[in-house]
C-alpha cells in the first residue's frame, strides 16, 4: 500500500454516513461496491484533530483519585493534573484488603490531610473509615471535616454499603450534605453476584444491587458508585442503577471501553455522571472526549455535576 | 499523519459494539484525524474457520476505493486448524493482507505450540509481522461464555511473560504486541532478548501510563499509535502521545509515534 | 417437489437392512424423493465385524438386501484388515456377487499399515474405499485434552490425508460431512487431495455446508449421500447455491463416474 498524502484527498468517510446504513446489522456481509457517484460524493481527507486543545477546553474536577504512601505521591498525581488540565482532584487513601482499624484509618486520613494542606489549590480530601467501629468512625468524620475534607473518600471492602452497620454513618453524612462514595464491583463471582464463578474477592464487596438497596432506604442520600470503568460489567451496573435517581456514578477506572460513557448517559441521564480517573488519567479523559456527548453534556460531566452537589454543602470549588 | 496500528471491525459476541464496520470506523478516523488503520476482523476470533472472517474483511474492503486506500488488513490465522497454510497464502496473495493476528487463548493452544512456531517462522520468511495481544477485554467484565483467564485468580490474565516464549523461540521474526495491559516485566536475560527483538507496541494499553519513561527504557522506535477500537475508546491511545511534553518527546519523536514507526515497521 | 424430482440421484451412503419392513421403508423414501440407487453398506455400531464370521455375516446381509431390490440397491462390502487372508477372500467373493466398493469402520485407522494390502486390492478393482470419518474435539487423536472416550481408531481427516498421499491412485470417500463433525475442518483438510471424496450424508443439514464443500473441494469430489437421513440429504443440496449442473453432478454424475471406472456405472 502506498501512503501518499495526495491520494487521501477525496478518500474521506465524512459525509458517507447513511450510504451503507444498516450494514452492521448484517454482520460483515459485504455492502456491495459503491457507485462512482457515491464515491465522488465523499468529502476531503480528515482534518487534523487537535486533541490537546479539546482536552484543555474543559474545566475538570476529578471525583475519584488516590494518593499513596510513596515518595512520588502526590507529585505524580499533580503532574498528571497539570498535564491534562484537571483543576481539582478528590483524593483519598483507601483502606485495601485489611481490617481497617481506627488506627489504620486515622493514619490513612492523616496522609490525605497533609496533602490537601500542602496543595490546597489542586487537591480536595476524602476521608475513609470503617463502620464496624461506629464511635471512632463518627469521631473521624468530625476530625476530618474540621480539617477541611469535603466528604468520604472511597469507602472500601470492609463492610457492604447497605449493611446496617453503615446506617448511622450514612445518616451523619446526609446531615452534613456529603456525597456518600463507595468502592463497588460488578464481576461474576464477586460480592454475591453469581458465586458459582469464584472471583477470589472480598466477600463484603459492594455490588450494584447493594447501592439500589441503600439508596432506596435513604432517598435523601447522595451516593457515588465508584468507577464504572473499574473493570466490571458497566452495562449491568448502569441497567441496575437506572431507577435509583440518588445514585451517581463516576467514570473512573483503567477501562475505557468505547461507548461506555454514551451508554451511561443514555441510561442514567446527563446529570448523574462524574468525571473521574481513579488515577487512570489518560483513559479518564479519552473516554469522555471520544463519546458522542454534546459540549454542554461534557461540561456537566467534567465539572458541573459534581460541583453542583458540592454546592449543597457549601463545598463547591467556585 | 496518523496511523492506527490496532483496530478492528466485526462483532464481539457478548456485547454490541459501535463503529465496527469499515464505514463507521472510517467516520471515526475522519472525525479524529486518523489517515490509515490496520484492521482485522473480530469474527475471526470466534469462527473455527478463521478464513471466513478474512474473506469477509476482504469483501468489505473491496467495496470502496476509500477503504482500500485507508485500511491495511491483517489476517486472523489459527495454526492448529486445518488448512491454515493455504489460508495464509490466500490472505497475502489474493486479499493483500499485510500481517497476521493470532489468538492463542481464544484458539486454545499454548504459546510454544509447534504449530504456532511453524506459523511464526513462515511469517518471518514471508516478511510479515505477527501480532499478539495481552487480552481483548478486561476479564473482570467478561461474559460467562468468554475465556476464563481472570485477573486476581489462580488463572490470571496474560503478561509479557506469557507472550515472550515465542519471541525467544523465533527471535528474528517481527512482532507486534498490542493492548499492553499488564506487566511488562521480564527477567534480566529475557528483557535483554526482548529489547533486541523487532517489536512494535501500540499505545492503547493501560500499562502505558508513564510514556515519557517508557520511551527512554524501551526506545522511541518501539511504540506506535493504536486504539484497540472499537473495544476501547478512540482517543486514549492518541492522548498518551499528544500529552507528552517537549522534554519527553520532541516533535520528531511524536511523528515517529504517530506514523513514522508504523510506516517503517510495516514497510508502507 | 418438482425440484426434488428433477434430478437423478445416487445415494452414496445407504444402510443395509435385514428386516423386510425396514428395507421396504427405505425404498419408499427413495421413491418419495426420487433416489434411483442406494449404495448400501453394513450398519455401523460401536463394535462390529470383529471376526471373519461376523464380517461375512454383514456382507451376506448386504447381498440379501441387494437381491431383494436389484435395480435400486448396490452394495459395499466390509472386512477386518487384521484377518488379511479372509479379507482378501471376502473381497473376491463379494465383488463376484456384484458389490461395487468397500466400507471400513473403525477397527483400524485408514492409514494403519495393516490396511495397506486391502487398499491395494481396491486400487486393482478401481473401486472406492468408503471410510467412516469423524472430526470432533477429543476423537481419534484430534485434540485429546477434550477426550470424549470414543473408539481410539476412528479415522480423522489427517489420517485420510496421510493415506491418500501414500496411495494417490486409490479413491477414498470420507463418510458423512453432515455426520456431526466439524465439516469446515474436514473440507479444508482435503483441499489439496484430489483422491479424497466426501459424501454429504448425516443427520446434520447445516446451511452452507454443501456450498462450502464445493468451494473447497471442487464440484467433482462431493457425493450426495443420506446415511438414512433422507429429507436432510436432499434438502441440503437443493438449498445450496450450486448451479443446476453442479447439483446434477453432486446428486448423480460424480458417483456414477466412480462406478463407471469399475464398469458398474448406471446408464
Ligand atoms: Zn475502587
Amino acid at each position: 500500500m502506498n501512503i501518499d498524502r495526495r491520494k487521501f484527498v477525496s478518500r474521506s468517510f465524512a459525509g458517507a454516513a447513511g450510504i451503507l446504513a444498516g450494514s452492521h446489522l448484517k454482520g460483515l456481509s459485504a455492502p456491495g461496491r459503491l457507485t462512482a457517484k457515491q464515491e465522488e460524493a465523499l468529502s476531503s481527507k480528515p482534518e487534523k484533530y487537535d486533541l490537546m486543545r479539546e482536552v484543555m477546553k474543559y474545566r475538570k474536577i476529578d471525583a475519584h483519585a488516590h494518593i499513596y504512601f510513596a515518595d512520588n505521591s502526590p507529585r505524580e498525581q499533580l503532574d498528571f493534573g497539570e498535564r491534562l488540565g484537571i483543576e481539582k482532584q478528590v483524593i483519598s487513601r483507601y483502606l485495601s484488603i485489611m481490617p481497617g482499624t481506627p488506627e489504620q484509618f486515622r493514619e490513612y486520613n492523616d496522609l490525605t490531610i497533609k496533602a490537601i494542606k500542602k496543595y490546597p489549590d489542586h487537591l480536595l480530601g476524602g476521608f475513609v473509615l470503617n463502620p464496624a467501629y461506629k464511635k471512632e468512625s463518627l469521631e473521624e468524620i468530625k476530625r476530618c471535616t474540621d480539617a477541611g475534607m469535603i466528604g468520604p473518600g472511597e469507602l472500601y471492602y470492609q463492610v457492604k454499603i447497605n449493611d446496617p452497620l453503615y446506617y448511622p454513618i450514612i445518616e451523619k453524612l446526609i446531615e452534613l450534605k456529603m456525597i456518600i462514595f463507595s468502592h463497588a464491583e460488578c464481576q461474576l463471582g464477586v460480592g454475591g453476584y453469581r458465586m458459582k464463578y469464584n472471583g477470589y474477592k472480598e466477600p463484603n464487596t459492594s455490588i450494584p444491587e447493594d447501592f439500589v438497596d441503600i439508596a432506596r432506604r435513604y432517598p435523601e442520600g447522595i451516593f457515588q458508585y465508584a468507577h464504572i470503568g473499574g473493570g466490571g460489567d458497566w452495562e449491568y451496573m448502569c441497567k441496575t442503577l437506572q431507577h435509583s435517581p440518588n445514585v451517581y456514578v463516576d467514570t473512573s477506572g483503567s477501562n475505557n471501553a468505547e461507548n461506555m460513557i454514551d451508554f451511561a448517559v443514555e441510561l442514567l441521564g446527563e446529570d448523574r455522571l462524574f468525571f473521574a480517573s481513579d488515577n487512570s488519567y489518560h483513559q479518564s479523559i479519552g473516554k469522555i472526549l471520544a463519546s458522542n456527548l454534546t459540549e454542554a453534556q461534557k461540561k456537566k460531566v467534567f465539572f458541573d455535576n459534581y460541583n453542583n452537589l458540592l454546592k449543597k454543602g457549601g463545598r463547591n470549588v467556585d | 499523519m496518523l496511523i492506527d496500528i490496532n483496530a478492528y471491525v466485526g462483532h464481539w459476541p457478548f456485547m454490541q459494539l459501535k463503529y465496527n464496520t469499515c464505514e463507521a470506523l472510517g467516520q471515526r478516523m475522519d472525525r479524529f484525524g486518523v489517515d490509515v488503520s490496520l484492521i482485522s476482523n473480530l469474527n475471526g476470533i470466534f469462527y473455527k474457520n478463521t478464513q471466513s472472517a478474512n474473506k469477509e474483511l476482504y469483501e468489505e474492503i473491496k467495496a470502496s476505493k476509500r477503504y482500500r486506500d485507508r485500511f491495511v488488513p491483517f489476517a486472523v490465522i489459527n495454526p492448529i486448524y486445518a488448512g491454515w497454510q493455504y489460508d495464509l497464502e490466500e490472505c497475502v496473495r489474493k486479499f493483500g493482507m499485510k500481517g497476521i493476528r493470532v489468538y492463542p487463548k481464544y484458539h486454545d493452544y499454548e504459546i510454544n505450540d509447534p504449530s504456532l512456531i511453524e506459523l511464526v517462522k513462515k511469517a518471518r520468511d514471508m516478511n510479515l509481522p505477527v501480532a499478539f495481544n495481552y487480552k481483548m477485554v478486561d476479564s473482570r467484565q467478561r461474559s460467562w461464555m468468554d475465556i476464563d483467564y481472570v485477573a486476581y485468580t489462580p488463572r490470571p490474565e496474560w503478561t509479557l511473560k506469557n507472550i515472550f516464549p515465542i519471541i525467544k523461540e523465533v527471535p528474528d521474526a517481527r512482532y507486534m504486541i498490542l493492548n499492553v495491559t499488564n506487566s511488562m516485566q521480564l527477567n534480566e536475560a529475557d528483557a535483554a532478548l526482548f529489547n533486541k527483538a523487532n517489536v512494535l507496541m501500540d499505545t492503547s494499553g493501560r500499562t502505558l501510563t508513564d510514556m515519557g519513561s517508557l520511551l527512554k527504557t524501551q526506545g522511541k522506535e518501539r511504540f506506535a499509535f493504536g486504539t484497540h477500537s472499537p473495544i476501547l475508546d478512540y482517543l486514549t491511545g492518541m492522548l498518551r502521545i499528544e500529552a507528552l511534553r517537549e522534554n519527553e518527546a520532541d516533535a520528531a519523536t511524536k511523528e515517529l509515534l504517530r506514523s513514522g514507526n508504523a510506516k517503517k515497521f510495516l514497510g508502507l | 417437489m418438482k425440484d426434488v424430482m428433477k434430478y437423478r440421484k445416487i445415494d452414496a451412503y445407504g444402510n443395509a437392512y435385514a428386516d423386510d419392513k425396514l428395507a421396504a421403508g427405505q425404498i419408499a423414501y427413495a421413491d418419495r424423493l426420487g433416489i434411483e440407487r442406494l449404495i448400501l453398506s453394513v450398519p455401523v455400531a460401536k463394535q462390529m465385524g470383529k471376526t471373519p464370521v461376523e464380517f461375512k455375516a454383514y456382507n451376506d446381509l448386504v447381498i440379501l438386501a441387494v437381491k431383494r431390490y436389484p435395480h435400486r440397491l448396490a452394495g459395499q462390502l466390509t472386512l477386518h484388515p487384521a484377518y488379511l487372508k479372509e479379507s482378501l477372500e471376502e473381497i473376491k467373493r463379494c465383488t463376484g456377487e456384484g458389490m461395487t466398493g468397500m466400507k471400513l469402520y473403525n477397527q483400524f485407522k485408514i492409514n494403519d499399515p495393516v490396511v495397506y494390502p486391502v487398499i491395494e486390492q481396491f486400487i486393482h478393482y478401481k473401486m472406492i474405499i468408503h471410510v467412516h470419518g469423524e472430526s470432533q474435539l477429543g476423537v481419534g487423536g484430534y485434540r485429546m485434552k477434550y477426550d470424549v472416550d470414543n473408539t481410539p481408531a476412528i479415522s480423522v481427516p489427517e489420517d485420510f490425508m496421510d493415506i491418500a498421499k501414500r496411495y494417490p491412485e486409490a479413491m477414498f470417500q470420507y463418510a458423512h460431512i453432515g455426520g456431526g463433525g466439524d465439516w469446515e475442518y474436514a473440507c479444508k483438510s482435503f483441499r489439496g487431495y484430489p483422491n479424497i471424496y466426501v459424501d454429504t450424508g448425516g443427520s446434520n443439514n447445516d446451511e452452507n455446508m454443501v456450498d462450502f464443500a464445493v468451494e473447497n473441494l471442487g464440484e467433482d469430489r462431493v457425493f450426495f449421500g443420506c446415511d438414512s437421513s433422507f429429507y436432510q440429504g436432499v434438502g441440503k443440496v437443493l438449498a445450496s447455491g450450486l448451479t443446476e449442473i453442479q447439483k446434477r453432478k453432486i446428486f448423480f454424475d460424480n458417483y456414477n463416474n466412480i462406478l463407471k471406472r469399475s464398469g458398474c456405472g448406471l446408464g
